[in-house]
């Protein structure tokens, strides 16, 4: 009989298609939730309020489980043989499923996974600490044309591959020194062990109280805290950092499973009051919600554009 | 912000904390009952023989985080937890060591030389109270000794060492490590490329997760908890429970001897231990302050030195090893004030120098947000700096244990008496099943529980062929960072293979880890002749 | 075992394994040899740090070579690796009834629904980990005790109980063996 109902339901939920997904589909058990991201970070915490949202507001069960390392490879590939009924899902950035795939050549594409949503958009800026003295682009670029060495901070061979990139654009030559994490590279340009780095959004509170200046964007467009800063493009280079922290899930996911994940987390990143919102919108100044089969085109594209950026980085 | 400010908002970090409940219209911070907590817990389990402060910070220390989350909030009151722990096993240790013969802690066992003789007079009580005050002097002298000199030196190293200086210092210290620990430089280097070769597998700068085999169970490395917890913890629960087999005394009942006289600690016996606590004391926290050495020598060094200086002064009054009250004191004012020293390269170097403090740092990584090393020290001035105010939040709370210790923890060290008790074959597989229960619970598969018996199994052979499992456990905790800092400053100065040589700092460290390493190997080849 | 025979065979198989791991391990199994080329600037390879490490080891193998003689060196016995074999034994047994036992229930009693549905649903998720934790703590004492006795079994059965009530009554996030592996 429950089976019977319980085809039912599926049924249902099928014929009124993504839309009402939301209403229909529930998780069969518990939701077990990999976090790509080292514990107590800005990542994590995010990774986890969500989830707090999520059982707070549908009811749902989640048990957060860190599984770390190797740019998100380590939990793509834990996830990738589990089961696809909505019941797993984990929390990387989209670079997982684009550069850092591609890259690691592990047998796996982008198409072994099932995307799911995004909730906020990377804030990627070329970051100095402000006791460097510097205030913009020209200044750094003037320093190294005087035969100053630059020290370079990254925190993944995506951005390596930019920051070099970057250098070479520029004509000026960088020392690129790859950290574990955003965090490591915060640390080392406070300590001065850097003289600028990439960071993602966890320099929002030095740029706030003036300890850190951005110096420029990483991404496509400029950043909100520093409008004019020139973006890479400006600085000639055709490649850029733009990159989301997503919800993925192992390949094969049923759309209506997929769909209802995505609906419900879009929908607790961009309600006011909710945690998660409110985080997201302190460090990353709003969510960014992409979801569904338009994030995995975003994703396979990302991994099809790769290549060049590798060609480009190897020339 | 002043460096008194900070000091101000770390107290106020502790006292004003989230609140646990209020005592008469006063909030009292759960920061303040997890000290408390932790300090009676410690001198519970430092008490029990077979269980050490360490193993009851390991199987706290996911509860605690489950309890707390990861938040910036968790570390004060999760630290204060196991700061107690650590503070309450020193002492308690001293408990069974003195009443029965048999230390509660490797390190009490100088104790039990004046400790049980007292005892066996029917001075037991009066030994306890001797013991305690000379542990809680010691342990706050280190403690003041440590608040005083880690920001100095982290400032020192922070201002001054630059990537490849800070790279030759990780080399410098675990070559120190390697030929202090244990009576064999040989046996010292094994274990310690052991554990860097534990915390390299699966991990590295490329997408393969290398030396896994290609398997996905070794892709994600070994998780801390199951190299530390096995090799340290384990690994001993295994050596006591073949003991246990083999031992068929396991149960022999437990005598007391009657106790009669003058038990109170008068005014003139404290003017009688006081130069030897104070003696002890400054040989503990100096020992304690260099990484690795730990608190069993300095027991024996401030009970040896001890000992010279009450033959010559007072050659007519009881003899140390014969029931002498300065014994007891000399032993516990220096095993107690290694404990704060130790913290002196924790916090200033990021470098762990005892199983203690190797648990401290699993807290902090395990929580977040706060990185033992110099850069926790960075007097900002603009904006504020959470780690310096956490860091002096635990100074608060080291202090506050200090206070527990010397209000009450002397009635604590008397009623931990009946710990004595319990029968270690029945202890030991709940430990056991504890401890592994502790590690499912934080990686969340079965994989990690073998690889805890795995590290077990080679913290028992480390063990019986008399090689020390600490150089295995510190070069694992170290082990990735040694690693990316010598590749930071490789790239950072430009892929200049000589990098850790070409500044004078650099090269003197690197001089030292080769000096260290050879002397110590000289010291023991001419040790048999 | 003598000593300096124990010291003789801890010092060989050091140094086996070092040569193993610094010229077969490493190398073919890192992603990276000891140095690489990358961005046109030269880096530090995966390889590197296990090479090192393995000279450590090999060193300390030497070491020990020369040091076999001095005295009081401790060596392993027939009997101590008896006890590993026992214990190890004990541990697969345990493990496996904790690992199976609340999967083979469920599909006995409860045949539409699967474990993995259950896993975080009392009683079901309780019903391995007491088994086999309950079975492996009576087991270690009894060998202890050389008896089997119903105060073994009765300590046996409130400790795992009181394992339960401290790891995961209190949180809703925590999962007991083997409920993160199903």
């Amino acid at each position: 009989m429950k089976r019977i109902l319980k085809a039912a339901v599926a049924a249902v939920g099928f014929a009124s298609l993504a839309t009402s997904a939301l209403a229909e589909w529930t998780p069969p058990g518990p939701i077990k939730l990999m976090i790509a991201f080292a514990a107590g970070g800005g990542a994590d915490t995010q990774a986890r309020l969500v989830a707090e949202d999520l059982e707070a507001k549908f009811g749902w069960k989640f048990i957060p489980e860190q599984v770390t390392g190797k740019g998100g490879m380590n939990m793509a590939m834990a996830m990738k043989d589990m089961p696809a009924d909505g019941t797993v899902i984990g929390m990387g950035a989209s670079e997982t499923l684009g550069y850092n795939m591609r890259v690691a050549n592990a047998g796996v594409a982008p198409s072994d996974f099932t995307a799911i949503a995004t909730t906020a958009s990377f804030q990627m800026g070329v970051v100095s600490a402000t006791a460097k003295g510097w205030k913009t682009w020209d200044d750094l670029k003037a320093a190294a044309e005087a035969g100053e060495t630059i020290r370079f901070g990254v925190m993944s061979p995506k951005l390596a591959d930019l920051a070099y990139l970057l250098g070479k654009a520029q004509g000026i030559d960088l020392n690129i020194v790859q950290v574990r994490g955003g965090k490591d590279v915060l640390n080392g340009v406070m300590a001065g062990d850097m003289d600028v780095g990439f960071m993602a959004g966890i320099q929002a509170k030095g740029v706030a109280s003036g300890d850190l200046v951005e110096l420029a964007s990483g991404l496509s467009k400029p950043l909100k805290h520093a409008p004019d800063a020139p973006t890479l493009a400006d600085l000639g280079v055709d490649f850029n950092a733009d990159g989301y922290f997503t919800f993925f899930g192992p390949g094969g996911m049923p759309a209506e499973a997929r769909d209802a994940i995505a609906a419900a987390i879009a929908e607790v990143v961009t309600t006011d009051g909710m945690k998660s919102n409110g985080m997201v919108t302190k460090a990353f100044g709003a969510p960014d919600v992409v979801t569904g089969a338009t994030l995995q085109t975003l994703v396979e594209a990302e991994y099809e554009a790769a290549g060049k950026l590798l060609e480009a980085a190897s020339e | 912000m002043g460096v008194g400010d900070y000091i101000w908002m770390g107290i106020l970090a502790v006292f004003q904390g989230p609140e646990a409940f209020s005592l008469f219209g006063i909030a009292v911070s759960i920061t303040i009952v997890m000290v408390l907590a932790g300090f009676l817990l410690g001198i519970m389990v430092g008490a029990t023989p077979g269980l050490a402060g360490p193993m009851a910070m390991a199987i706290a220390l996911p509860i605690l985080i489950s309890a707390f989350g990861f938040s910036p909030d968790a570390l004060l009151p999760v630290m204060g937890f196991l700061i107690g722990v650590m503070k309450g096993a020193t002492v308690g240790g001293a408990v069974p060591a003195i009443l029965f013969n048999t230390p509660g802690t490797p390190d009490a066992y100088m104790t039990t030389l004046d400790g049980h003789p007292m005892t066996r007079a029917g001075q037991a009580k009066k030994a306890l109270k001797l013991a305690h005050v000379s542990s809680a002097s010691g342990d706050t002298f280190s403690d003041i000794v440590l608040i005083l000199c880690a920001p100095f030196l982290a400032v020192l190293v922070e201002r001054y060492l630059d990537l490849p200086e800070k790279a030759a210092l990780l080399i410098l210290s675990l070559g120190f490590i390697a030929s202090v620990i244990g009576n064999s430089v040989g046996k010292g280097l094994i274990s310690m490329g052991l554990g860097l070769l534990a915390v390299y597998i699966g991990t590295g700068e490329d997408f393969y997760p290398r030396l896994s085999l290609g398997t996905q169970t070794l892709a994600q490395g070994f998780p801390v908890a199951t190299a530390v917890l096995g090799v340290l913890i384990l690994g001993e629960v295994f050596k006591s429970l073949e003991d246990l087999w083999y031992d068929a005394r396991a149960n022999k009942p437990v005598t007391e001897p009657a106790q009669s006289g003058d038990q109170r600690l008068h005014w003139a016996d404290i003017r009688r231990i006081a130069p030897y606590i104070a003696r002890s004391a400054v040989i503990g926290t100096a020992i304690g302050a260099l990484p690795g050495i730990g608190s069993t020598l300095a027991a024996t060094l401030g009970y040896a030195s001890g000992a010279r200086r009450h033959a010559k002064r007072r050659p007519d009054a009881v003899q140390f090893g014969k029931g002498a009250p300065e014994g007891i004191a000399a032993t516990e004012a220096a095993n107690s004030s290694v404990s704060g020293a130790n913290l002196i390269p924790v916090l200033s170097l990021g470098i762990p120098g005892n199983a203690a403090a190797v648990f401290l740092i699993l807290a902090t990584e395990s929580i977040g947000g706060f990185n033992p090393g110099p850069g926790v020290f960075r007097f900002t001035t603009e904006s504020v700096n959470p780690e310096l105010v956490a860091a002096f939040g635990l100074f608060t709370t080291m202090m506050l244990a200090n206070a527990f210790n010397w209000t009450i923890g002397g009635v604590f060290m008397r009623v931990a008496g009946v710990m004595v008790r319990a029968p270690k074959h029945i202890l030991l597989p709940i430990v056991l099943m504890l401890t592994l229960t502790a590690i499912y619970v934080q990686e969340a598969r079965m994989s990690a529980i073998w690889f805890a018996i795995g590290f077990g199994i080679l913290g028992y052979l480390m063990r019986r062929v008399g090689m020390s499992p600490l150089p295995f456990v510190i070069a694992f905790i170290l082990g990735g960072k040694l690693e990316d800092t010598a590749r930071q400053a490789f790239a950072a100065t430009g892929s200049d293979p000589w990098f850790l040589f070409t500044s004078p700092v650099a090269a003197l460290f690197m001089a030292l880890a080769v000096g260290f390493v050879a002397l110590s190997l000289r010291r023991h080849r001419k040790g048999p002749q | 075992m003598k000593p300096a025979r124990a010291n003789l065979y801890l010092s060989l198989g050091c140094v086996g394994f070092a040569l193993l791991l610094a010229f077969v391990w490493a190398p073919m199994d890192s992603g990276t040899g000891l140095i690489h080329k990358v961005r046109r600037q030269v880096s530090i390879g995966d390889a590197l740090a296990p090479t090192l490490a393995a000279i450590m080891i090999g060193a300390g193998g030497v070491m020990v070579f020369l040091e076999r003689r001095a005295p009081d060196q401790p060596g392993l016995t027939r009997g101590n690796l008896v006890f590993l074999l026992r214990f190890l034994a004990i541990m697969a047994v345990g493990f496996a009834l904790m690992r199976w036992s609340g999967p083979m229930l469920v599909a006995v009693l409860n045949g539409d629904q699967d474990y993995r549905a259950l896993r975080d649903t009392a009683p079901w998720k309780y019903i391995g980990f007491f088994i086999g934790g309950t079975g492996i703590i009576v087991t270690l004492i009894a060998s202890t005790e050389g008896r089997l006795s119903l105060r073994a079994v009765m300590i046996a059965i409130a400790a795992t109980l009181a394992l339960i009530a401290l790891y995961d009554l209190p949180f809703d996030d925590l999962l007991l063996p083997p409920n993160g592996d199903v």
